[in-house]
């Protein structure tokens, strides 16, 4: 199914498609417990409830419901900020570039082109436990399983990755680098296609990987600070961004295996959320 | 002072005409019926607390939304904690009663589509929910959930492929059944 029969399925199933189905604002039904919880916000009289008025909430419960609300309201309204334009995660410590270091919550940043100087590289946050770095990102392993999230640059790539001998020159740009990967002899999911993601521009590609292109035999790709790639195991699914981040291409490898359930690929889709990628 | 008040006052009664449909109909999409108008009461009562708070257009709905997914979020844990224990009771062979919000007449791949969505994580589910029930665009719904609009798209594209691969079966056409041959008894 494409993206917009989805969309159209899902629209079609909403349970209340039109506004003007709604009857009017009855002042019986919304109005009259809102002003009278209004009065005792603003006067502090002590009211009587008539039971019959409101029927599932009484006086002392429906206060001690509004205060639950107003501190959590305070509380997101004080901690939300305007995330919306990508800015990196403050404090950030540099991953470890040793494989299995544990990693904390908090902050990390990769640096993609391994120059101090430069503050070329992503930045993302770790929010709960068991995460371990791959040294140019963080990785957990459930069971037999596991997520991972790669931010590199690339340097060479082997195209196609299930038979090609030697490796080619890696693509300058996103787009010619999306366009090898696409080429690369994966199970396309999801062809190349122009995106914007943790605040630059460029490409992305889903990919499944055959049973024949994974283990040592078979690299993918070979990058500056993180070696050589290969994928293990088979069905191994791969999403794929890559961004031009100021005539650099950045590529950012999110992955995860067959076995992952839904909630796992959610905890590697929390770590995205705050990944942002700075030139 | 009386002045203040009554222009705060009327601030909130503009706020509550110009708004009050659509975050009704907010809750109505996320909660049973009879609970969809208590709800938008809580949100208004804290619209109203916040009210020296809350932005001028076009910023003002996007507020309020914010304050509904915190409130409908309260609520929905409440009814799972009730759910558990209607199930109990209908482990002792007691049966809850039956909510008649829940009747609503839809088709039934249409439930089952809206089933998929509410089965989906809650914060999936709540910008799916805003994108294709609420109808609002992706920068807004970014700014309602505090991220990113790239994390927006992600989560929809995500969503969406988790979706397909749950309601695949409704695309499959139904076979025909057998047509019995002409003398057949």
């Amino acid at each position: 199914m494409t993206h917009d029969q989805i969309d159209r399925m899902v629209r079609k199933a909403n349970p209340l498609p039109d506004l003007n189905a709604l009857e009017p604002v009855g002042a019986s039904v919304l109005t009259t417990p809102l002003e009278r919880r209004m009065e005792m916000q603003t006067d502090n009289r002590q009211v009587t409830e008539d039971p019959g008025q409101n029927r599932s909430r009484g006086p002392l419960v429906g206060i001690a419901a509004a205060a639950v609300i107003l501190i959590a309201g305070l509380v997101f309204f004080l901690t939300r900020d305007d995330a919306q334009v990508a800015q990196p995660a403050p404090n950030a410590t540099a991953i470890s570039d040793e494989m299995d270091t544990p990693l904390a919550p908090g902050a990390y940043f990769v640096d993609t082109d391994g120059d101090e100087e430069s503050s070329l590289g992503g930045t993302f946050v770790i929010e709960g436990a068991g995460w371990s770095s791959m040294g140019a990102g963080p990785r957990k392993v459930f069971g037999e399983g596991y997520v991972s999230l790669l931010i590199v640059e690339v340097d060479q790539v082997w195209s196609p990755a299930c038979e090609a001998p030697a490796p080619i020159a890696a693509g300058t740009t996103a787009e010619d680098l999306a366009n090898q990967f696409a080429a690369a002899g994966f199970t396309i999911q999801e062809a190349v296609s122009p995106v914007s993601a943790f605040g630059q521009s460029g490409y992305q590609l889903v990919v499944d990987v055959p049973g024949e292109c994974t283990g040592t035999a078979n690299p993918v790709w070979e990058g500056p600070t993180f070696g050589r790639f290969y994928h293990e195991p088979e069905g191994h699914v791969v999403e794929y961004w890559f961004l031009d981040v100021d005539d650099t291409p950045v590529m950012v490898e999110a992955s995860w295996v067959p076995s992952s359930s839904e909630e796992e690929v959610a905890e590697l889709q929390e770590v995205l959320d705050t990944l942002v990628i700075t030139p | 002072m009386a002045t203040v008040e009554m222009a705060r006052r009327a601030r909130f009664e503009s706020i509550w005409a110009e708004h009050s449909l659509k975050v009704r109909a907010y809750c109505v999409r996320r909660v049973a019926a009879h609970d969809a108008d208590d709800l938008c009461a809580e949100i208004f009562l804290v619209v109203w607390r916040r009210i020296d708070d809350v932005p001028p257009a076009p910023k003002t709905l996007l507020y309020i939304y914010g304050i509904a997914g915190k409130v409908v979020s309260n609520h929905t844990r409440s009814f799972r904690r009730k759910s558990r224990l209607d199930e109990k009771l209908r482990n002792l062979g007691v049966a809850p009663p039956v909510d008649p919000a829940f009747l609503v007449v839809q088709s039934s791949d249409d439930a089952e589509v809206a089933t998929a969505v509410r089965n989906l994580s809650s914060k999936d589910r709540e910008i799916v929910m805003l994108y294709a029930w609420d109808d609002l665009p992706r920068d807004d719904i970014a700014e309602i959930m505090g991220m990113t609009r790239s994390a927006v798209d992600q989560r929809i594209h995500r969503s969406y492929q988790r979706l397909a691969r749950v309601l695949e079966p409704l695309t499959k056409p139904i076979p025909s059944p057998p047509v019995a041959e002409e003398g057949a008894t």
